[in-house]
């Protein structure tokens, strides 16, 4: 049987692997509110002068865990396209003879292909996570048996404390561990920065496992996940590698149709009644993005307006518009590149902050409620305004949510600027192949034709319109860009999927916004 | 068929937005090879096009394998590509 939700997706009543659907089919934004108390893990207690954390290596650590077959497992992404961590847990899980694992990655990259033998032979049965590349093609086309579930960086920690998902066992790539447990990803040769991803499994896992390759003596300091939730320190001669974790420098779009579309990007924001002394936002290191950035520094310089903080994934770039004084804070779940590392490891504005506090709709206040506009991206765009993040113009699961979700629903300007076409394919469509963010909390669309804006935002066409006048932004309904698309690209074929669900995507409060379907051969 | 028989022509780039024809033969009947990301969505409407250029040159040409390397050109590119393409392999325009 099929349920209707709240974006008007189908979905399966039950679905194989996953559950029953219609307790938490989508309701709306911020329909679902929390009840009862936190889930938890199981309490341990140290004996002072008794035993060691000191495991060993990876395999030592594994057995010391009791980690079993059927068990979840959680990984952190801030070792990127350069970690060898994840690769290494599984090849020493498979060596010991455990199987069926569920692995609770925050993300899964290309490097991570070399699990994909290990799907096959059943010691990964099943993966809950963002899952890129070659895994998300291998699962686009049915090579798991359990469907993936998607969750956004705030949905993560939600369904971690909330106990949608329990860990058994955490393994935390550490840049820097001490004896104790003690770890920070600020130093080593591994350095990635912050280690945000990691704080809520080291905080309810059962059994929490740092593996390093930068051993230091008790106390390191700064510490970011205290020795009190760790159990073993595995030891490994390298975690990563250096030029996958960060990248050298980010850079700015030089295509000037991007660069078209980052003005117009930066005009509304600063046509917005946002603009203005305190500001703060989210711009991600993408091209259009950084150059939003730039064009925004300048609007900043010219009307003397001094912003408050940067959220989210931290570029360099940011670290320079703190240096300047245009913001005074970063707030950093992810370092993206050596600027960004080398700066949170040496300015106390520059604060690291967990998956929970960075998006989490169920706590007491994430920091993407304080934000005032988020520059994102999207693959599709449809005219109500939902857009997808996840699947591919084919339909191939190839992307996870990140913190697209969380930002658009807490910032008070959601943005979402990209080009009307990449190619010959249209990214602004009559209906989205997948749902991840729900058009309610889409504000506008930057094209290179101009600025969007969602008809429910009336205040916000209103400030652009007096905006438009003096300063040249053109404003283009969403059915024109739609029209326009479809007459430039011809009609398109629809994607041919089987009824099999191949992923779940659960908007942040855990209900079910999409389903993703397994591609026909 | 003796391998001097042999004949190829090609028109396009691989730039974003163009596409790169290559037109070989001859080869039995009219062989359509297209790759690319567009062609998930596109492939039927992208035949049409390059099988209506071909059709334009009157004598409805067989015997050759036409190969689109897509990178997400629209159709009035495609077939401008395609008849440049052909046009070269019958000898009738320089390259």
């Amino acid at each position: 049987m099929m349920e209707r939700n709240a974006v008007k997706r189908e979905i399966p009543s039950r679905i194989d692997g996953y559950g029953y659907t219609s307790e938490k089919l989508f309701e709306g934004a911020f329909a679902r509110r929390p009840s009862g108390c936190h889930a938890g893990p199981r309490i341990r207690a140290a004996v002072p002068g008794v035993g060691s954390k000191l495991a060993g290596g990876v395999h030592e650590a594994i057995m010391a865990s009791g980690l079993k077959s059927g068990m979840t497992i959680s990984f952190h992404h801030h070792l990127r396209n350069g970690d060898y961590v994840v690769n290494q847990v599984i090849q020493a899980c498979a060596e010991l003879g455990i199987s069926d694992l569920t692995i609770f990655p925050t993300a899964l990259f290309d490097v991570h292909k070399a699990i994909i033998p290990y799907i096959k032979s059943g010691v990964v049965g099943r993966i809950m996570g963002s899952v890129n590349g070659a895994i998300g093609k291998l699962v686009s086309e049915g090579g798991l048996d359990a469907p993936v579930v998607l969750r956004s960086h705030g949905g993560r920690p939600r369904a971690v404390i909330s106990g949608d998902v329990h860990i058994d066992v955490a393994f935390i790539a550490a840049p820097t561990a001490d004896r104790a447990g003690n770890i920070s990803g600020q130093m080593g040769r591994s350095a990635c920065g912050s280690i945000g991803y990691a704080f809520t499994d080291a905080q309810n896992a059962d059994v929490v496992v740092a593996i390093t390759d930068n051993l230091q003596s008790y106390p390191i300091s700064p510490v970011s996940i205290p020795g009190v939730h760790v159990d073993l320190v595995a030891v490994t001669d390298s975690i990563g590698d250096p030029a996958g974790i960060v990248s050298g420098t980010t850079r700015v779009t030089r295509d000037p149709m991007r660069l078209l579309i980052a003005k117009y990007a930066s005009r509304l924001i600063e046509a917005s009644p946002y603009f203005m002394v305190g500001i703060s936002f989210q711009t991600g290191a993408g091209g259009i993005p950084l150059a939003v950035t730039a064009f925004m520094k300048e609007a900043m310089k010219r009307r003397d307006i001094r912003g408050s903080f940067g959220l989210g994934g931290i570029t360099g770039y940011f670290v320079d518009l703190m240096k300047e004084g245009l913001v005074q804070k970063l707030m950093d779940v992810q370092s993206f590149d050596l600027d960004a590392v080398h700066s949170i490891a040496s300015d106390p504005n520059h604060i690291e902050i967990s998956a929970d506090w960075y998006a989490n709709p169920w706590n007491c206040g994430a920091a993407v409620n304080m934000l005032d506009v988020v520059i994102l991206g999207a693959t599709e765009v449809d005219v109500d305004f939902n857009a997808n993040v996840n699947t591919e113009a084919d339909g191939a699961l190839l992307h996870g949510i990140g913190g697209h979700q969380d930002t658009a629903a807490g910032a008070k300007l959601t943005i979402i600027a990209q080009p009307l076409m990449r190619g010959r394919i249209p990214c602004v469509v009559d209906r989205v192949h997948t749902v991840t963010t729900p058009g309610e909390v889409v504000d506008a669309l930057v094209t290179e034709f101009g600025v969007t804006i969602n008809p429910q935002r009336k205040d916000l066409a209103d400030a652009c319109a007096e905006f438009a006048a003096s300063r040249d932004i053109p404003l283009v309904p969403i059915d024109e860009l739609a029209e326009r698309a479809r007459r430039m690209s011809g009609p398109m074929e629809p994607i041919r999927v089987s009824d099999r669900v191949v992923a779940v995507v659960e908007w942040r409060d855990g209900t079910v916004i999409d389903v993703i379907r397994q591609l026909e051969k | 068929m003796e391998p001097a028989d042999l004949k190829a022509a090609q028109a396009g780039t691989l730039e974003s937005m163009d596409c790169l024809v290559t037109i070989t033969g001859p080869v039995e009947g009219r062989v359509i090879e297209i790759s690319g990301n567009a062609a998930a969505r596109f492939k039927t409407a992208m035949e049409r096009r390059i099988n209506d250029v071909l059709d334009g040159f009157g004598n409805s040409p067989t015997d050759i394998k036409v190969g689109v390397q897509d990178n997400g050109a629209l159709d009035i590119v495609l077939g401008a590509r395609v008849e440049a393409a052909y046009a070269r392999y019958i000898g009738r325009a320089g390259r």
